[in-house]
């Protein structure tokens, strides 16, 4: 009976918890945005005259397809992270994108209108080098795959193998690129460096070798970039040292050795340090290349040179020129070159070619960083086009890295063409042809490093109320007539408001923009909308409105380098108008230790006027102190290697304050290689002293993880109250870490995960815990006075979670102060595991405006999902058999299974590809707490861990409860009216 | 109150002589030759004339006698020993309306809690009705000691029904987070 009786309780509470989104909730207040990453490949589906498809392959292991109209995802395969789901090469023929992963492991081919796989090969072990599309009798049937030691043909249409070969002396031949034009030879090229050049012909139809022959080529050290196939199999080899082009014919039975053209006879001025790169167009893989290429000189000189009867004559020289790239459609071919504009247009290039310009002038003027392509055709030799588009980039983005052109025949049989730009900073712009921007995506948000929110500036008027009670008071009449003001003009806001209201309501609706820009940008009734800066591995600043998910600003910081650690601070929110808000991003370079401190407006992006420590010694970690100087700008302090404080802002203010502060700042430093944990405290002249110094044996274990408390986070209640009412006082001590590490030996039985919970300032360690047969990834969560984490129990083979929860007994030891130097008594500590029926990729706690409102667990799970736990279920306390105490208290019977119920997705069907972090932020509604979950997509949202229990739900009934009240409110009149005359008339009987 | 008394009556007939149509209990004809509706009425009933001051009906004794004090005593004490009383019945329904909080048995504590206070506050006015009684005094302990217990009963309720904050946990919410002393910060090197 008593059985039954849990099990109904347990089920009327698992009932109490749905606290799923109803279908017409879906897309109210969550957002997300998928990205693919970097692009590495890129090709557009040229089937009809308007291109339908752009099919690109990124650095995040993705194939997708892009609607070019809008710049959309069509589809997108999202394979393995890591080295395994690499995408080598992207070839793409008719309706079939072949994809070469993992280093040569898989060939793939993906249907490009819907994004099936088509067919799937593994490939033989080897390191891939090439693959080319191998077409005969002009049409495209195989794909011949070039491995360290093998080639092999694969047909287009299922996959199938239909030879593989070895190479000859692949020990010593370093076989770099194959080629085939057409014919039914298929030409393998290998170099062995400094020595001679080594060309195989197969048979494509049996994989015969047909003629083995070697070149000397002394010179020659690689062949990729610095050799390429022109025209009607002529092999072009550049070399840097004797400033030279090598020519050779392929085909040619009879053993020639490499002609040798030196470029000053073709009239070419070099730079310094050329290094030459050739750029050849093979457009249809079943006929020969073009015989023009491009060969660039410099970084930003390029030459089209042609190749006519074995001489090669230049066409065209571009300077500047950063990019180039070919397109082809039909039977036509355009080059397409983007240079500065600013720089371009020189007399000499402008009267020699009669191209017409479309430009803008006065942009061409004022804005700096715009470039522009050039196209023209280099069909047969002939110029066909010579076009020149103006593209405006953004002055904050990096530099154009890549130029993809799609060209298409117009109706009047002219070449038209459309521009993918890419830049450093990761985003791709698309073009069309008179330079309008038709997309950009903002592909460095795939790759998301740290975020924060800050709170929106308030309004004007809100802020003029604020104003007012900032001041000093000044008199009694002086503070009637500014409250009297301050009325007056939220009055007149109101009024103004109405007009507006009115004035829209006129308009059709499609008319009313309702569009966020960054001057409307003003904090909502409960701060629920807010400012999402994001940074990202690429170095670029996002500022995106938390409500539309629009980005606002964007800033990019140039060299940043790609391995680079940041931290973002908010080191002054919006609340001290008029001092702007402020946030700091400190950005180290991991090779050089060096940091570099870049300070913001996170509201509008811009840089802030304050002028940062230079900082001349590595950094080793930062501290914001919860001080303030008299700009309420909160003090940051970086530690060098020695040891030594740099504060920011370093007014005398703050010198000063830190001066009287100093013996109660203190900081710790964890060294994850040496396993040491050290506490320093700061000395008033601002160097500092070790205090204390832990030690974990790096041969044992290696830290893994170590985490304090946020700084943000507000507990409500001191203690729990317990089935006899009583109080079990809760241990928050402040300064606890919770370090876990993990053991060096990683076999099943001897593998360990150890929790240490160590007090930040005396060192102190408070419990420790060893989880003894299991093993990471670990992922933690250290908040209240609780610390949860999760990690992969190798004995049975599961995930599991464990739960650390501190008490500090049924006595507080001190109410008023939190001292860790004064507290001689170390908490009470319980424990509890339970089975998790997935492996998870992040995990983070909710947290709310004042913490009254019960905690959930956000966990992201491999399925994309995030799951909204409630910690209830993670309590030690939970009794093994219920009693009338346990269930006074709400405990839920311990089960060892943690159920997974799908209503507990916070994201329903949006699932987040790849969760990497999840970021919560309070609102100004104690039930609502903000989240964001970042990794390759962005996806935000608004969970309610108590439901809603101070806002009006969305169904509530306005109509239905007003017309009661209003109802009720005429019958009493009427009832009273009725009753005053019935008693006049029986007054008068 | 029939008891005729002297020369009243001639100013009670003009004063109730104006209630038209209302039966009185007795009139004095003053005048042989009235030919009102009253003297009808009369020569109706009889020619029987009543002498002044004559009533049909016997006039009760007022006189106060021992056994009136003794009812006073009596009543007195029944108003005295009426809160406790009660207390029984009370205890009954403690029993019977259980120690969960719903609204039958927060109605049931509120009415035991009420009424005794109630009775505290109009202590005066129920002194005041004590006051013929010999023992006043000691009725009114009697009826203060009631009431006390009474709502003493209440608030022993309270306290089984869990509404009393004498836990501490009752005043876990007013509980400051403690300030703390030291500030820290830190994390793995960067």
């Amino acid at each position: 009976m008593a059985n039954l009786r849990t099990c109904l309780a347990f089920l009327f509470l698992c009932c109490s918890l749905c606290d799923a989104v109803y279908e017409d909730q879906v897309g109210k207040f969550d957002w997300r945005q998928q990205y693919v990453g970097k692009v590495l490949f890129a090709h557009f589906e040229s089937h009809s005259q308007a291109s339908k498809k752009l099919i690109l392959a990124t650095d995040k292991n993705i194939v997708a397809s892009l609607n070019p109209r809008t710049g959309d995802l069509f589809w997108r395969q999202v394979d393995k992270a890591g080295p395994e789901g690499h995408i080598d090469t992207l070839l793409f023929h008719g309706q079939d994108a072949v994809v070469v992963t993992g280093n040569g492991r898989l060939l793939r081919s993906w249907e490009s209108s819907v994004g099936a796989l088509n067919w799937e090969m593994l490939l033989d072990p080897g390191s891939f080098l090439a693959a080319v599309l191998v077409g005969t009798q002009d049409s495209v049937k195989f794909v011949a795959v070039l491995k360290k030691a093998t080639v092999s043909l694969h047909y287009l249409s299922n996959g199938h193998q239909k030879w593989t070969e070895t190479l000859p002396d692949s020990d010593t031949v370093h076989y770099q690129a194959v080629y085939s034009s057409g014919g039914s030879q298929l030409f393998v090229l290998g170099v062995v460096p400094h020595s001679h050049l080594s060309i195989i012909t197969f048979n494509i139809e049996d994989g015969e070798i047909t003629s083995q022959r070697s070149v000397d080529a002394p010179w020659l050290s690689s062949i990729q970039a610095r050799c390429t196939v022109v025209g009607q199999g002529v092999l072009i080899c550049a070399d840097a040292s004797t400033l030279s082009l090598y020519m050779l014919p392929l085909s040619s039975e009879e053993p020639v050795g490499l002609q040798q053209v030196p470029l000053q006879s073709l009239d070419l001025d070099l730079a310094l340090g050329f290094q030459p790169v050739l750029l050849t167009t093979q457009p249809n893989p079943a006929r020969p290349p073009l015989a023009q290429f491009f060969l660039q000189l410099g970084p930003d000189h390029h030459v089209l040179l042609q190749l006519s009867d074995g001489h090669l004559s230049p066409l065209r020289d571009f300077q500047p020129a950063f990019l180039v790239s070919f397109a082809t459609t039909g039977e036509k071919t355009v080059a397409a070159v983007l240079s500065p504009k600013n720089e371009t247009v020189s007399s000499k290039e402008g009267v020699k070619r009669s191209f017409s310009e479309q430009s803008n002038q006065g942009s061409l003027i004022t804005i700096l960083f715009e470039r522009k392509p050039d196209l023209y055709s280099a069909d047969s030799g002939r110029r066909l086009l010579d076009t020149t588009v103006t593209i405006h980039l953004d002055p904050n983005g990096g530099k154009p890295e890549k130029l993809y052109v799609h060209a298409f025949l117009k109706k009047d049989d002219s070449v038209g063409y459309r521009v993918l730009v890419q830049t450093e900073d990761h985003t791709i712009t698309f073009l069309q042809q008179p330079g309008r921007i038709v997309w950009t995506r903002e592909e460095a948000l795939a790759d998301v490093v740290t975020m924060e929110m800050v709170d929106l500036p308030l309004t004007g008027t809100q802020a003029e109320l604020e104003g007012e009670f900032g001041k000093k008071a000044d008199g009694l009449a002086a503070m009637v007539l500014k409250r009297l003001s301050s009325q007056l003009i939220l009055l007149q806001a109101w009024i103004a408001h109405l007009w507006k209201l009115f004035y829209d309501a006129r308009k059709p609706r499609s008319q009313v923009k309702n569009e966020v820009t960054i001057e409307t940008l003003a904090r909502d009734e409960f701060n629920l909308q807010k400012m999402m800066v994001m940074v990202t591995a690429s170095g670029k600043l996002f500022g995106i409105d938390s409500k539309s998910g629009m980005v606002l600003w964007k800033h990019y910081l140039r060299n940043v380098q790609p391995n680079a650690v940041f931290k973002l601070m908010v080191q002054r929110t919006t609340a001290h108008f008029p001092h702007p808000p402020q946030c700091t991003l400190l950005i180290k370079d991991k090779e050089t230790g060096l940091a570099a401190l870049h300070v913001f407006n996170p509201i509008f992006g811009k840089k802030s006027h304050v002028t940062p420590p230079t900082l001349s010694r590595p950094v080793l970690q930062s501290l914001l102190l919860p001080l303030m100087d008299q700009d309420y700008s909160k003090v940051l302090l970086l530690i060098d290697d020695e040891y030594k404080v740099t504060a920011f802002p370093s007014t005398k203010n703050v010198l000063q304050q830190l001066q009287e502060m100093a013996s109660a700042i203190y900081f710790f430093l964890v060294d994850a290689s040496q396993g040491k944990l050290s506490g320093f405290r700061l000395r008033k002249d601002l160097s500092t002293e070790l205090i204390w110094e832990v030690v974990i044996p790096p041969e044992v274990q290696k830290i893994v993880a170590v985490k304090g408390k946020r700084a943000n986070e507000h507990v409500h209640s001191q203690g729990r109250v317990m089935g006899d009412r009583s109080v079990l006082y809760k241990y928050l001590n402040p300064n606890l870490l919770a370090v876990v590490t993990e053991s060096v030996d990683t076999h099943q039985e001897r593998s360990f995960v150890g929790v240490f919970l160590i007090d930040g300032v005396t060192g102190r360690i408070i419990h420790e815990a060893v989880q003894r047969k299991a093993r990471g990834p670990i992922h933690l969560v250290h908040s209240e006075n609780w610390v949860v984490y999760e990690y992969w129990n190798a004995k049975s083979r599961r995930n599991e979670f464990s739960v650390l929860e501190l008490f500090e007994g049924t006595e507080l030891y001190n109410s008023t102060v939190f001292s860790s130097l004064d507290r001689p008594h170390l908490p009470q500590v319980l424990q509890q595991s339970y089975i998790f029926p997935s492996s998870i990729s992040t995990m983070e706690a909710t947290l709310t405006e004042k913490g009254i409102t019960s905690r959930h667990l956000l966990v992201g799970l491999p399925s994309g999902a995030i799951l909204s736990l409630p910690k209830m279920f993670l309590d030690p306390r939970r009794p093994e058999m219920a009693t009338e105490q346990s269930r006074e208290e709400n405990l839920i019977p311990y089960a060892p299974e943690m159920p997974i119920r799908t209503e507990w997705f916070i994201n329903y069907n949006q699932s987040v590809t790849r969760v990497r972090g999840i970021y919560t932020a309070p609102s100004g509604l104690e039930s609502t707490c903000l989240v964001v979950a970042y990794g390759l997509d962005i996806f935000q949202t608004r969970v309610y861990p108590s439901k809603q229990f101070d806002v009006l739900k969305d169904d509530y009934d306005y109509v239905l409860i007003s017309s009661v009240l209003f109802g009720l409110f005429f019958a009493t009149m009427i009832s009273k009216r009725l009753a005053q005359v019935k008693l006049l008339n029986r007054a008068w009987r | 109150n029939a008891v005729p008394t002297g020369g009243m009556e001639e100013v009670a007939v003009s004063t109730r002589g104006g209630g038209g149509t209302r039966r009185m209990k007795w009139a004095l004809e003053l005048s042989l030759g009235n030919t009102r509706s009253r003297g009808d009425r009369q020569s109706s009933q009889g020619d029987t004339l009543y002498p002044i001051g004559y009533s049909d009906k016997p006039v009760p004794d007022t006189s106060v006698q021992e056994a009136d004090r003794n009812l006073v005593e009596k009543r007195c004490w029944d108003v005295a020993l009426g809160p406790l009383k009660q207390i029984p019945m009370n205890l009954f329904i403690m029993y019977m309306s259980g120690n969960t909080i719903s609204i039958f048995p927060i109605m049931m504590v509120c009415m035991m809690a009420w009424r005794p206070i109630q009775a505290l506050m109009s202590l005066s006015a129920t002194f005041k009705l004590l006051e013929s009684s010999s023992q006043q005094w000691l009725q009114g302990i009697v009826y203060l000691i009631g009431n006390l217990l009474g709502s003493a009963l209440a608030i022993y309720k309270c306290q089984s029904m869990g509404l009393l904050p004498t836990h501490s946990s009752d005043w876990l919410a007013f509980i400051e987070p403690p300030q703390r002393m030291e500030i820290m910060g830190g994390g793995m090197v960067l």
